[in-house]
């Protein structure tokens, strides 16, 4: 479509709006994280800092083991991933090219799986992993999180797996190579987008999760950091400016890979968007 | 056409773009019959168990395994300490409908549930919309829209908290000085305005998903659908309501789905902010449970209420997906 | 059905395979397990260094440490016993509910009589189930009137009130200066709407219990109570929505200047502290219903208590426990943490602490939650849940009955 220049420039403004708005929780969460405690419990409140304590982003890594909290995270909402990945790749892909029996059955229970929260079942949650003997391990988190994300990646990449002709497929075949070689040569790739799309939806989750660590983990070697910084609401003090800057070194990196990601996110999701 | 096209090889957006097509809506008419592959042989009747076993394993051991211990303690009779006693029967459910908070928590989720979603929907249509225009800056902006998600929302909604605080929230400073209120107010403590906050920052969290699925859905609709509406002359709004909405409906549908669930068994939002309270003022069905295990220390009937809590949502989904006569999954 | 075929083989197979997995070594009782309650950022620091100096004094011994916040404690161990994995020794503020379930050694069992006498005894009692003393004694608390004597000074108060009267009076005139300065802080949310509310019926002659231990919750001098504190929250005495302001957002708003009056613990003192003193303060007695009744204190004891698990641990839990409680190691973690002493010997060793000094003095008054009584949990969260709704536009008497029928049934 032609653009007007007005247009255009209205488009703009209200763009930038939103932008602001979506923005403006996570500025404010930077200004409390430099803020001294003095002025933390202020009213009215600073817009911005009178004195500048750029000491709390050093001091918080002191405060708690946050370096610890991080890596644990990092492993966590890591592995959770691959894992997760790699068991529905093959399953997405089956469900995708063939009928046989118990497709429907098996596509239902992941759409069942989608729908319990781990919320409601930490109880059972942690009743498993105390007879499998994984309290405390980053293995329990990483199969919990990778267990109950699952669905969305197996459904995502069934759609985007439907939406790749066939015939692509076979021309490989005919070519001489193998299902698998065609699978990994000429699929896989132009899944790519599908992959990622799965990946950031499981990362995020994994990286997010907040319930299931509580209960399962209670020391910093496994603890991931959404649980380690509620360790600055104490029982008679809330350390907003360090929970804030904790928040933020959490916050950041995922900020900036999504950055990198955000094209692939939309091609990703336009397969699901289409077939459901 | 987008920055999407240049990402995905032009094969594979043909498929996409194929399967969209057909302006029936119907999802999967375009999808390519399997098995249709005339391989050597069908597949051997275990082989089924090769591809999908891993992903079974994972789904017995990590979520019905649970789910078991779940349906197992809301028939059993646990003390307050936590010691199994033996068996209960239905005592446990029987109770949690003897509880006077149940049905008022009951609408209050069913609110939560249609307003939360419905609100974001709309907003992300708007929003998707916006997004999908030309203008400087567009990248800038729609990294963006996705923060909200990257950022953690048990983060989120203890930012938001502390900016609605009352002593010293950021939220009511801005509005003395705008003169929109002459006194500092308690925006988490009445009921009912607690109650549009916490739902505001559910459809905040909510939007960057949903905004970036019609998004997406917006970037199948192909361009040479509007050229023949302008060419007869249609209106924007027309243009959209009868090409652009209908071509939407299975990406709607998606978002749709997947906020209801997650919605529905959303926690850390209502917990961060007001722990449901005052009372249960401002508890839906999820936080409930987690009340009465934690504070009320009633085991089972937290159980009793996470199996109810299970089937409601299955109800409301296949309400939903009957309501859009969405033929099931494929 | 098929799917649930599936399903329940895997799970077979899972448990198959987890049965090679160890578990915690229980064998001959030298390892104990010790899940602790974190009070502060000292805590852990703490225990670490108790720990390892017992284990270097004990060869062959081993305390298997688990420092767990506050906000989760509760929840961990509930989980445990549910699963029938109980720590050997827990720090919790409550003990009769596992009493009750029979899954404790008494307190002889694993501590020298020495040791027994030296708790004060007001809190050896408050440490019994049925008879038979369970719960040893950690820490206790005591809650007073902190007051803002900047504020007080701006509006003409000259002294402390010591009635309700007067207390309603101060708030008011406080209430009434110009800018948004709040009379009094009243956090009735579920963080600790239970202490809060204790404060304010034992000052009119009221509790939980009476003294043959029947649940008096809705008595009168309660319904009166609640129908006092509703009356300030309605004249806008207090701030707008005390049902959902927690302890911890009262004190900060206190500590900032911008609160007359709260009930304050020795802890406050830091939160003033850390805030940069912006104001002075002074610390009262908690006003009593009517003139001539005696001031009395709300007394917080926290516990530890150890688990029969049937490994023979005994010993081991009498040595740490016997090594934790000498006058040194104990006070230490006293001072450390700002609570005030259970035990006798570090009660004298510590009497010269100007901070703590009106805490002390108020122990001898001090009453306590019911916490002998395994329902107290019960009622304890439904007093979260429900009592700042009373004062909130739900009937008073309502709240009151319902909690009653709460520890009744």
């Amino acid at each position: 479509m032609r653009a007007h220049p007005i247009r255009t420039a209205v488009i703009a403004a209200l763009a930038w709006l939103v932008a602001f708005f979506v923005l403006a929780p996570y500025l404010y969460m930077f200004v409390t994280a430099l803020k001294p405690r003095s002025e933390v419990f202020t009213f009215p409140q600073g817009y911005l800092p009178e004195t500048w304590q750029w000491s709390n982003f050093v001091e918080v890594w002191d405060r708690i083991p946050l370096f610890e909290y991080l890596r644990n995270t990092l492993i966590i909402a890591g592995l959770s991933t691959v894992l997760a990945v790699a068991v529905a790749l093959p399953a997405a892909y089956y469900t995708a090219r063939r009928r046989f029996r118990g497709r429907r059955a098996f596509l239902l229970l992941v759409l069942v799986t989608q729908m319990f929260a781990p919320t409601a079942l930490v109880i059972g949650i942690f009743r498993e992993m105390k007879v499998l003997g994984l309290t405390d391990t980053y293995l329990a988190l990483i199969l919990t999180n990778a267990g109950f994300n699952l669905a969305f990646s197996i459904w995502i990449l069934h759609a985007y797996f439907s939406s790749i002709p066939v015939e692509l497929e076979e021309a490989a075949l005919l070519d001489g190579c193998g299902r698998l070689a065609a699978l990994a040569k000429v699929t896989l790739p132009l899944a790519v987008p599908g992959v990622i799309t799965a990946v950031i939806f499981t990362f995020i989750a994994a990286w997010n999760e907040f319930i299931v660590a509580l209960t399962l983990t209670t020391d910093a070697d496994t603890q991931p950091l959404t649980v380690g910084i509620t360790s600055f609401i104490g029982e008679y003090q809330v350390q907003w400016q360090y929970l804030f800057a904790a928040s933020l070194v959490a916050v950041v990196p995922v900020v900036v890979l999504f950055a990198f990601i955000e094209r692939y996110l939309v091609s990703g999701l336009t397969a699901g968007s289409i077939k459901g | 056409m987008t920055a999407t096209s240049k990402t995905v090889p032009a094969s594979a957006a043909t498929g996409v773009g194929k399967a969209g097509g057909p302006p029936t809506g119907k999802p999967g008419a375009g999808r390519p019959s399997p098995g249709r592959g005339k391989r050597p042989g069908t597949d051997h009747p275990l082989t089924p168990l090769l591809w999908l076993g891993p992903a079974l394993l994972l789904i017995a051991g990590v979520v019905l395994w649970p789910v078991v211990e779940m349906v197992l303690t809301s028939v059993r009779e646990v003390s307050r300490a936590g010691v199994i006693r033996g068996w209960a029967g239905l005592e446990n459910f029987e109770a949690l409908f003897d509880e006077p908070d149940l049905v008022p928590v009951l609408i209050r989720t069913l609110i939560w549930v249609v307003g939360v979603v419905g609100v974001t929907l709309l907003i992300s249509l708007g929003l998707a919309q916006l997004l999908n225009a030309r203008f400087p800056g567009r990248k800038l902006v729609r990294w963006a829209m996705i923060v909200p998600w990257a950022a953690s929302v048990v983060m989120t909604a203890i930012v938001w908290r502390w900016i609605l605080d009352f002593f010293h929230g950021m939220g009511n400073t801005i509005l003395l000085d705008l003169g929109l209120i002459d006194a500092p107010r308690d925006w988490l403590g009445e009921p009912g305005l607690a109650w549009l906050w916490l739902m505001w920052v559910a459809v905040f969290v909510s939007l960057p998903f949903t905004t970036y699925v019609l998004l997406a859905g917006l970037q199948t609709i192909p361009g040479d659908v509007y050229e023949a509406a302008q060419v007869d002359g249609a209106s924007r709004w027309r243009t959209y309501r009868t090409i652009t909405l209908p071509l939407l409906k299975p990406a709607v549908l998606v978002a749709t789905v997947i906020n209801v669930i997650n919605v529905f068994n959303s926690f850390p939002i209502i917990w961060a902010m007001t722990r449901g309270g005052p009372g249960h003022d401002t508890d839906t069905t999820t936080t409930f449970m987690f009340k009465l295990l934690r504070l009320d220390k009633e085991v089972g009937q937290s159980a009793a209420m996470a199996v109810l809590n299970f089937l409601m949502i299955v109800v409301m989904v296949l309400f939903y997906l009957k309501a859009v006569r969405w033929k099931e999954v494929d | 059905m098929r799917v649930v075929a599936l399903g329940a083989t895997a799970t077979l197979a899972l448990t198959a395979a987890a049965a090679c997995g160890s578990d915690e070594a229980d064998g001959d009782g030298k390892t104990i397990t010790f899940v602790a309650a974190e009070y502060s950022d000292k805590t852990e620091p703490y225990w670490q260094d108790l720990v390892s100096r017992f284990e270097k004094a004990n060869p062959g011994l081993k305390v298997d440490l688990q420092v767990i916040s506050w906000d989760d404690i509760d929840g961990h161990v509930q989980n445990l016993v549910l699963n029938d994995k109980a720590p050997d020794l827990l720090n919790l503020n409550k003990f009769a509910d596992f009493a009750e379930d029979g899954l404790l050694y008494k307190a002889g069992d694993v501590l020298p009589k020495e040791v027994l006498d030296d708790f004060i005894p007001s809190f050896a009692e408050s440490s019994k189930f049925e008879g038979e003393q369970y719960g040893l004694p950690f820490i206790a608390s005591a809650r007073l009137l902190f007051y803002n004597k900047d504020l007080f000074a701006k509006a003409k108060i000259s002294e402390p009130p010591k009635t309700w009267d007067e207390l309603k009076e101060a708030a008011k005139k406080i209430s009434d200066l110009p800018g948004d300065a709040i009379g009094y802080g009243l956090p009735l949310g579920p963080e600790e709407a239970q202490g809060e509310f204790q404060i304010w019926i034992n000052s009119n002659g009221g509790h939980w219990v009476d003294d043959q231990g029947n649940w008096t919750i809705d008595s009168p001098e309660n319904l009166e109570t609640l129908q006092f504190l509703k009356s300030m929250v309605d004249e806008g005495l207090t701030q707008p929505n005390p049902a959902k302001t927690d302890r911890a957002d009262v004190i900060e708003a206190f500590a900032a200047g911008r609160i007359g009056m709260i009930r304050g613990l020795p802890q406050t003192h830091n939160n003033i502290a850390d805030q940069g003193n912006k104001f002075e303060y002074g610390i009262a007695p908690n006003p009593v219903a009517e003139e001539g009744m005696e001031p009395s204190t709300l007394g917080v004891q926290d516990y530890l208590m150890a688990f029969d698990n049937g490994k023979g641990a005994q010993e081991t839990l009498r040595k740490f426990l016997t090594f934790f409680y000498q006058e040194e190691n104990y006070s230490k973690f006293i001072t450390t943490e700002g609570f005030l002493p259970t035990t006798q010997s570090a009660s004298e060793a510590l009497s010269d602490d100007e901070k703590m000094k009106p805490f002390v003095e108020a122990l001898p008054q001090a009453k306590f939650y019911p916490v002998t009584d395994p329902k107290w949990t019960a009622v304890d969260g439904a007093v979260k849940q429900q009592i700042g709704k009373a004062v909130q536009g739900t009937d008073p008497k309502k709240v009151l009955e319902q909690l009653q029928k709460t520890a009744e049934g």
